[in-house]
């Protein structure tokens, strides 16, 4: 794996007070999410990965043979795909052999957190996830390296039809909808990342929800990873049904190692006709994870997907959550927020396509790059042939703290056919210069007015996370507008 | 599985458990070929070999993405020896 980066000199850029108390932003690391428990596992593969270990997961998960035979040709493929070259050149230090692939902490995914091993249960008590739950949470899962230890969903939304549960009970419980939509939105040969996850995913989420359920309060997955050298590769496949609703979140920590682990999900959204779907990540993984995820939805007719999407750690991000607006009238929107600190390297982005008519998007990208960090903004805009009258706007910014580091833009734009809006802004100062004018006349300066503006813009979205995480986005929020205007 | 041409479109003529089918040999997603990808006879499925996308040989329509697009679909005959596409 790649030696220590060499220590970022002292910088001479000026600050604002405002700024330069966020300097330390994500400094605590080590005291709040970085600590490991002694491992005390029923099962530890070997390091490395071949066509014996894939086999002994699905015996252990006691799998039906058309999974198994997935697991066998998705590992066919990870194996014949040269690694991406593209990206991001931290890419080429990541070594499959020095990884474990499969780790069992627990017999079982308990309902009671009293049912769950010691040790595990501390764990999640340090990171207040069962007092989360208690206080504004509809249902929570809980994964445990390679498996989801315990899982919980409201009585009432049960009793209305809602399914929340891990991957592999579903797969036991509710195998002919788990079939019916597994691997349709990101099929295994999709990419090198994608083979790999499909071959050897365990855990992750599965969500049903029936036509016409509204969700009120969020279902949250917390994913925790606490060996070295640990690849965890979660599966989740959420289904909302006509004119339902439903708000996931999701969050990850791991310890602090020497040694680089792996983090490679896929996710799968399927909003149907009249549906939406709000997804949150507030990825904090420690700075030895290399983060490799594959994000994916499709929305049907007057469908909404919205994809909030927080990296404030690992050593390597590369993700870019889609949507394919399928149906007429679809909205599709991406609030991607990217820190990148020393060592780091965010390359996040957002990919939309609009398939069909009068469908809408938006795309908010907001970067912050300190110490020697650097961030990436990679998108794709794509209009298909068909998708008259459709809309969209991509904004991007990004905000650098000192000289020492780095961000980068690659928007991509394919529009087929004439009859499009389509708007792509660099800067927050051209989000509503009317509004800006607006608030100057009332005595604000520009930076309090942008401020103000982007701040309004995205509260509704920040204020329906769960609040420890929405102090942690507002904290970058802030940071993020600061000098960004002009 | 056989590519034949005509005009500037490519046709790869497909025997699945029997039946033939032609559909056009271009991914709808990346414009690569088709027909390095694996045939699935009991669905009559061919997986695009660069980003696994499946589509159905008899209507041509993906059944997963990255594509979203149909591929052209072509009418098969037999006559005699001969196996007879139309293409308009």
């Amino acid at each position: 794996m790649a030696a220590t980066p060499t220590p970022t000199p002292e910088s001479t850029k000026t600050l604002t007070p405002e700024e330069a108390s966020l300097r330390n932003l994500g400094s605590d690391y080590t005291e709040r999410y970085g600590f490991h428990d002694a491992e005390n596992y029923l099962y530890k593969a070997p390091k490395g990965l071949n066509r014996e270990i894939v086999e002994k997961i699905s015996e252990f998960k006691s799998e039906p043979q058309w999974m198994r035979d997935f697991r066998l040709k998705a590992l066919e493929y990870f194996l014949a795909r040269p690694q991406p070259t593209w990206g991001s050149p931290m890419l080429a230090d990541v070594d499959y052999d020095d990884i474990h692939y499969f780790v069992r902490a627990s017999e079982r995914s308990e309902r009671s957190w009293d049912d769950v091993p010691e040790d595990v249960k501390k764990t999640f008590d340090r990171l207040g996830i069962p007092e989360a739950e208690r206080n504004f949470l509809a249902g929570v899962g809980a994964q445990y390296e390679s498996e989801v230890v315990y899982h919980q969903v409201n009585e009432e939304l049960e009793k209305q039809g809602v399914i929340f549960t891990d991957m592999d009970t579903a797969l036991r419980e509710h195998e002919d909808l788990v079939k019916e939509y597994f691997a349709t939105i990101i099929p295994p040969n999709d990419n090198k990342l994608a083979a790999l996850n499909s071959a050897v995913w365990s855990g992750g989420s599965f969500v049903y929800v029936p036509p016409g359920v509204h969700v009120e309060m969020p279902l949250q997955a917390y994913f925790r990873i606490n060996t070295e050298n640990m690849g965890q590769f979660e599966r989740t496949i959420i289904i909302a049904d006509e004119g339902s609703y439903v708000h996931y979140v999701e969050g990850c920590t791991a310890p602090t190692y020497s040694g680089d682990s792996l983090h490679s999900a896929v996710v799968e959204l399927i909003a149907k006709p009249g549906a939406r779907i709000r997804y949150t990540t507030v990825q904090n993984w420690s700075n030895n994870v290399y983060n490799l995820v594959t994000k994916r939805a499709i929305a049907e007719t007057d469908a909404t997907v919205e994809w909030v999407d927080c990296n404030l750690g690992s050593k390597l991000t590369m993700k870019y959550p889609s949507v394919y607006l399928m149906g007429e009238r679809a909205h599709g929107e991406v609030l991607s927020i990217a820190f990148a600190g020393e060592g780091q390297h965010q390359d996040a982005g957002a990919k939309i396509i609009h398939a069909a008519p009068n469908t809408t998007s938006n795309i908010f990208a907001k970067s912050i790059s300190k110490d020697g960090g650097r961030s990436s903004y990679r998108g794709l805009l794509e209009v298909a042939k068909g998708a008259h009258g459709s809309k969209s706007k991509v904004v991007c910014d990004a905000l650098l703290l000192d000289e020492h580091s780095r961000s980068d833009t690659y928007p991509t734009i394919r529009i087929g056919n004439d009859d499009v809006d389509v708007g792509h802004e660099a800067t927050v100062s051209k989000v509503g210069d009317e509004q800006l004018f607006y608030l100057m006349s009332h005595g604000l300066t520009e930076e309090e007015a942008g401020k103000l503006i982007v701040n309004g813009f995205i509260e509704p979205i920040v204020k329906e996370l769960p609040m420890e995480y929405a102090v942690e986005m507002n904290r970058l929020i802030e940071l993020q507008m600061e000098g960004s205007i002009g | 599985m056989r590519v034949v041409e005509w005009d500037e479109l490519e046709i790869a003529v497909v025997n699945c458990a029997g039946t033939l089918y032609a559909i056009e040999d271009r991914c709808s997603h990346d414009d690569g070929p088709l027909a390095e990808g694996v045939l699935y006879e009991d669905d009559c499925t061919i997986e695009c070999p660069r980003h696994g996308s499946l589509f159905d040989l008899r209507t041509g329509a993906p059944k997963t993405l990255p594509a979203y697009e149909p591929i052209e679909t072509f009418p098969v005959r037999i006559d005699g020896d001969l196996i007879k596409l139309e293409v308009e």
